[in-house]
């Protein structure tokens, strides 16, 4: 106990230095788990945000691309697949249910989706997770909008708001769907998924906004609001919709018959599998980022050990005092290893403060640009490893100075003439 | 008669890289309670003389005792223990760790050593006691060590020399970075202590000015006959 006073004084004495091997160590610890805690954090991000569907069809592109743009939100549809393919493979007999998805317009920078109330009914998330809503109900009529959580959150949403959708992805002036406004019915509980950044209306809203739209621009010939729903529209084309079997070994078959449908260029995706390729694919990137960031720390506890090796020489003299009080040669080895503990402790818990300050800060940015939802969590357990390696390391890299050091008092005596 | 404390018998000593003995001392008995002066020319072995004392250089002949204790016979670390519990040391200059206060500085033997603990009774109270009769300002007793003065610095040392009554106080030089007037203070201030818990006094200086407050004086080269032995090759 002595001894660790000493240390701390003696690291307290030289805080400057210390505290600057300390900072550098916080940053290396900090880039390490965080890129650790990001791979993890996107992975389970990608990995719930759909669950028990099982086939996901669209127009042909690669999976990965379908998956993106359909669930994700992210990229576009290269082609759209018309209305009547879709009630042709949904009226399959293994078909047990389907949800339409139609994209392509966006409200304040939030993607609208068209769907119907199915679903409500059928999407899952996170293994078994079905949308909940906050207040409100599901759309009924042609111009309701149920709106995510972050939505209403961001633009301060209530039931019975109006809202106006513009076409396309970037909203503009010119495109905005202002003759047909939406009111909010329903604003749904937070999900950590995608969902909570979209605006759910129904096909027939989506096709009510674009009665009078052709090639993406607005036809002379408008059509009230009124007069369009009086039409009783029915869409012609969907961007892509989900599925699921009555019964999983159907399932192969039932992809390969969408895969070849005869009446247009069809794409059926299992979502598991290609969220593992994804992965994959994206598995090198994260292997080389962790190895790069171990590297960093690999370097600062380098930085530690120069620290170390540089004070040996001012304190040759503490070391000599310390012998002729009483310290045995080994004393002064612990004292190093505590220094380096003290560092590499202190290093450790300035990046992981670092680490969560920076996930509550960026929580929201990281949500809002890249659709990815960071959970703050504790550490887990793969993370607690990677501490202990950094300071048992620290450790027997103290042990170098510790040593040299502990031959000179042996060689010095107590007499140190400097 | 008085009991002698330290007893070297016809000891050799050379370091290992040396071809010849830089200490060879026939006979020195240094006995209880008293002031012992040893001076002589700086590198004459005065410094190899107190490391053979204090068991951090051994001998390779010849037998050391110190307290009847044949130190050839201790570990490094039991002779580490071995000087915490009974030898209290003051260098030439920088005793102090400079992080630590002066009661810090003054308890730190007490940190490492059961036995001067026990006989410091109260270590914080016996700290206090030692810096105040030194002449220490209270006012600095909490203060980091590098704050004070040269004079200063060194009764703090010889405070921490003494806290738990340690049987031999080694001296090693410890005026030579203090004028005049400092000089006599420190010495009267020292003895007194010394005397006060009867501990033996080795005093190692090459100031012949202060021999004369010592009740014995030994000139290294008399009784080294190494050091005789390059006088004459010389």
């Amino acid at each position: 106990m002595k001894l660790l006073k000493i240390a701390l004084k003696s690291a307290w004495n030289r805080k400057a230095s210390i505290s600057l091997t300390m900072f550098s160590i916080a940053i290396s610890i900090l880039l390490l788990l965080g890129v650790d805690t990001i791979r993890k954090q996107a992975k389970d991000n990608f990995i719930n945000t759909i669950s028990q569907t099982d086939l996901i069809v669209g127009a042909r592109t690669s999976p990965i691309n379908l998956l993106l743009y359909s669930i994700f939100h992210i990229g576009n549809a290269t082609n759209n697949i018309s209305y009547p393919s879709y009630q042709k493979v949904t009226s399959l007999k293994q078909v047990k249910w389907s949800v339409p998805i139609s994209l392509g317009d966006s409200h304040r920078g939030f993607r609208v989706m068209g769907t119907n109330s199915d679903y409500f009914h059928y999407y899952r998330y996170a293994d078994t997770q079905s949308l909940q809503l906050q207040q409100g109900e599901v759309f009924k009529d042609v111009y309701d909008a149920v709106v995510g959580y972050d939505v209403a959150q961001a633009l301060n949403y209530q039931i019975g708001h109006n809202i106006v959708l513009s076409h396309g992805i970037v909203a503009t002036k010119a495109g905005e769907h202002a003759d047909k406004p939406f009111r909010i019915v329903g604003i749904l509980k937070k999900t950590n998924t995608p969902v909570d950044r979209t605006v759910l209306v129904s096909l027939q809203g989506i096709e009510a906004i674009h009665v009078d739209w052709q090639s993406g621009t607005r036809s002379a010939l408008r059509i009230s609001a009124k007069k369009a729903r009086q039409m009783g529209l029915q869409s012609k084309s969907i961007t892509a919709f989900m599925l699921g079997v009555e019964n999983k070994i159907t399932l192969f078959d039932l992809q390969r018959k969408i895969n070849n449908f005869s009446d247009e260029s069809l794409l059926a995706i299992m979502p598991g599998v290609t969220l593992a390729t994804l992965w994959q694919t994206m598995g090198k990137f994260e292997k080389v980022l962790m190895a790069v960031s171990a590297l960093v720390l690999l370097a600062g506890l380098i930085g530690l050990l120069t620290a170390l090796l540089t004070t040996l020489n001012e304190r040759r003299r503490e070391m000599a005092v310390l012998r002729a009080v009483g310290a045995h040669a080994y004393h002064v080895i612990v004292l190093f290893v505590l220094e380096a503990i003290l560092v590499v402790m202190g290093g450790v818990s300035l990046g992981i403060a670092i680490l969560y300050a920076m996930q509550v800060i960026m929580q929201p940015i990281i949500a809002e640009n890249y659709g990815v939802f960071l959970s703050i969590k504790m550490l887990d357990s793969e993370q607690l490893v990677i501490l202990l390696a950094a300071l048992l390391l620290a450790v027997i890299f103290s042990l170098i100075p510790g040593l040299i050091a502990y031959k000179r008092s042996l060689q010095d005596g107590l007499m140190v003439k400097i | 008669m008085t009991k002698a404390v330290i007893q070297l018998n016809n000891i050799s000593f050379r370091y290992s890289e040396q071809d010849r003995d830089v200490l060879d001392i026939a006979d020195l008995q240094v006995y209880q309670g008293e002031h012992l002066f040893i001076q002589g020319a700086s590198g004459c072995g005065k410094t190899t003389l107190l490391n053979i004392i204090t068991g951090i250089n051994q001998p390779y002949a010849g037998e050391v005792q110190v307290l009847d204790k044949p130190l050839q016979n201790l570990s490094t670390i039991q002779s580490d223990q071995f000087r915490v519990d009974h030898l209290g040391i003051i260098f030439q200059q920088f005793n102090l760790l400079p992080y630590l206060s002066l009661l810090e500085n003054v308890q730190l033997p007490c940190w490492f050593s059961s036995r001067r603990r026990t006989q410091a009774v109260n270590v914080e109270q016996s700290s206090v006691d030692l810096l105040k009769q030194l002449d220490i300002p209270e006012a600095l007793f909490n203060k980091p060590a590098n704050t004070l003065s040269m004079g200063q610095q060194q009764r703090v040392a010889v405070a921490r020399a003494l806290i738990g009554k340690p049987d031999i106080i080694i001296a090693d030089e410890p005026t030579s970075s203090l004028d005049t007037d400092n000089r006599k203070r420190f010495l009267d201030l020292l003895f007194a202590q010394a005397d006060k818990q009867s501990s033996t006094l080795v005093f190692v200086s090459h100031d012949k000015y202060i021999a004369q407050y010592f009740s014995r004086v030994i000139d290294v080269s008399d009784i080294n006959r190494a050091s005789n032995h390059t006088a004459m090759a010389s």
